[in-house]
């Protein structure tokens, strides 16, 4: 039941009703068996793993919050994330470890073969294993109270607008949240059913239309031309921000309907005038996790270091963050081509600095289009590694573009139709970032009537064909 | 350790670090003040803290101080 089927289309007002209509005490075990269920009817075998996780994570939680001793509180948090993490590492990197090791001992002429796991990876584990690990380590930092119902943490892991692709919550901001548990105030129903359009109108118009074109060149690498893969190559970023922002803000608007406040995702990311700043605005919720539980306790280690210690946990930070996308050679090297980025960036940031300030650059709208447009185009290079699945299909794709140009091959519906949806959704995105104040004052009426047509486009030229969400795989 | 002393050895280390030569210390001065006070440059404004007054934070502490007053504190505390 993903957010595009028709089932969460009926269901899901249904479970916002029985929210409201069901007394406040009962809430939480009404929501936790409403998100057990809807986990439960896609994978009913995975559904023991999440609630062995919660259980760890509950237990573990009272043992960190029950020992005096800090040397040993930080041995029970550490005994618990390894706990949490084995269930992530058998699933998604048993098998990649396995490859590699083959591979590698292949190489000096030493042949083994060691048993392999084929299993399907179970849903939204990478993000349920972030969240427990994100509260156990916070417990251990006195950043949070313990949580001493074993049916909040359960639901903090298992909430169903979030579980399967985040945005990964923390435990902090959620468990608030989760004791309190009030009816639906109508402000939320409407912002959460705004958000979910907007985010249906970007994955459905816009990344699902852009994705038959991409996916139509991407998939016949070798009888497409280098004009065709460089379009490819540039429009794929615009699909994966209407996949991965959409799913977001239809998770966030979803979680809203019930009233809960879920941490954004993504803030227009294609605006940001660097790679730091891109970072900052692209996938947040992961990125924020990363910085807070791998980067910082790395940067603190190394501080004696100073730029080079920065450098180090920048890049085993995104090392792990190139991991996490995938199991996969290509997403290594995406990881670290993002971690040297940065580190170039945080290297050069002071004479960077001194030169931008001398010259009013920061001002000057050329330098700042100039900036956009080299982010954008960085991006949309690393990502030609990041999506694919071996070194030789991104190097040919890489080749063919620098080296075979030709005529473009057109698929008209889809790029006039992607092309329509993505200035709808960049008008917006330019208005929020550059004019914050227009249209505020905005008759009701004209607003209604702007989202009607919104539902009416989506309806009519959105692609309904139940496309898989890319976060889906991680 | 004197308030006043502190300041005037945080404060170099403070603009050297943020690149801002006029930046005046005040104890509700936080990160979100500062143009260049990110993640980046934090730790290595706090391995000067460090190394200047001789003492050394836990992580833990660390996550614990969000103003300049809270530093000050916290090296009156140590040092």
């Amino acid at each position: 039941m993903t957010f595009t089927s028709f089932k969460f289309l009926i269901f899901f007002p249904l479970i916002v009703l029985f929210f409201n209509l069901v007394p406040k005490k009962y809430r939480l075990y009404y929501l936790l068996a409403a998100s057990y269920t809807i986990y439960g009817l896609l994978q009913p075998a995975y559904l023991l793993l999440l609630i062995a996780s919660s259980i760890i994570t509950y237990s573990f939680g009272v043992w960190i919050d029950k020992t005096e001793d800090d040397e040993k509180k930080h041995k029970i948090m550490i005994g618990g994330i390894l706990l949490i993490l084995l269930p992530l590492f058998m699933f998604k990197y048993y098998n990649f470890i396995n490859e590699s090791i083959i591979s590698l001992l292949g190489y000096i002429g030493i042949s083994v073969s060691l048993p392999a796991i084929r299993w399907l990876l179970p849903l939204g584990i990478s993000y349920y294993t972030f969240m427990s690990i994100g509260y156990l380590v916070d417990l251990y930092n006195e950043e949070v109270e313990v949580e001493k119902n074993p049916c909040s943490v359960a639901l903090f892991l298992s909430f169903f607008p979030i579980v399967f692709s985040g945005p990964i919550e923390r435990a902090g901001h959620m468990f608030p949240q989760i004791s309190r548990m009030d009816r639906s105030k109508p402000s939320d129903l409407v912002a959460g059913a705004k958000m979910m359009l907007w985010g249906y109108f970007m994955k459905l118009c816009v990344a699902d239309r852009l994705s038959l074109y991409v996916n139509a060149v991407y998939s016949n690498v070798e009888i497409n031309n280098g004009s065709s893969l460089g379009l490819a190559a540039l429009l794929f970023p615009i699909q994966e921000y209407g996949d991965l922002a959409g799913y977001s803000l239809i998770a966030i608007g979803a979680a809203r309907c019930l009233g809960f406040h879920i941490i954004p995702n993504f803030r227009r990311p294609f605006f940001a005038k660097s790679i730091s700043s891109f970072w900052r605005r692209w996938h947040m919720s992961l990125i924020q996790w990363l910085t807070d539980y791998i980067y910082t306790p790395m940067a603190y280690a190394l501080r004696s270091k100073k730029s080079w210690g920065v450098v180090g946990a920048l890049m085993v930070t995104f090392l792990v963050s190139g991991i996490w996308h995938g199991a996969t050679m290509t997403c290594v090297v995406w990881g670290l081509m993002q971690g040297v980025l940065l580190s170039i960036e945080s290297l050069t940031l002071n004479k960077r600095t001194a030169f931008e300030t001398k010259y009013s650059l920061e001002k000057k709208w050329w330098y700042n289009l100039i900036c956009i447009v080299c982010v954008y185009l960085i991006f949309a290079f690393s990502e030609i590694y990041g999506m694919s699945s071996s070194f030789q299909n991104s190097n040919a794709i890489v080749n063919k573009i620098l080296f075979d140009h030709g005529p473009l091959f057109l698929h008209p519906t889809s790029l006039i139709l992607g092309f329509f949806a993505t200035s709808i959704l960049f008008f917006k995105d330019i208005r929020e970032e550059y004019f914050p104040k227009a249209f505020s004052n905005t008759n009701n009426y004209v607003k209604i009537t702007l989202y009607i047509c919104l539902f009416l486009y989506i309806l009519l030229f959105g692609v309904l064909d139940g496309g898989q969400f890319i976060y889906l795989q991680f | 350790m004197d308030k006043k002393v502190i300041i005037e050895k945080l404060t170099p280390i403070f603009r050297e670090v943020f690149s801002d030569p006029n930046l005046v210390l005040t104890d509700e001065l936080t990160a979100n003040d500062v143009d260049n006070w990110g993640s980046l440059t934090h730790m290595t404004m706090m391995a000067e803290v460090e190394q200047t007054f001789g003492i050394a934070f836990k992580l833990k502490e660390l996550k614990k101080l969000n103003t300049v007053g809270e530093l000050i504190e916290a090296i009156q505390t140590k040092a």
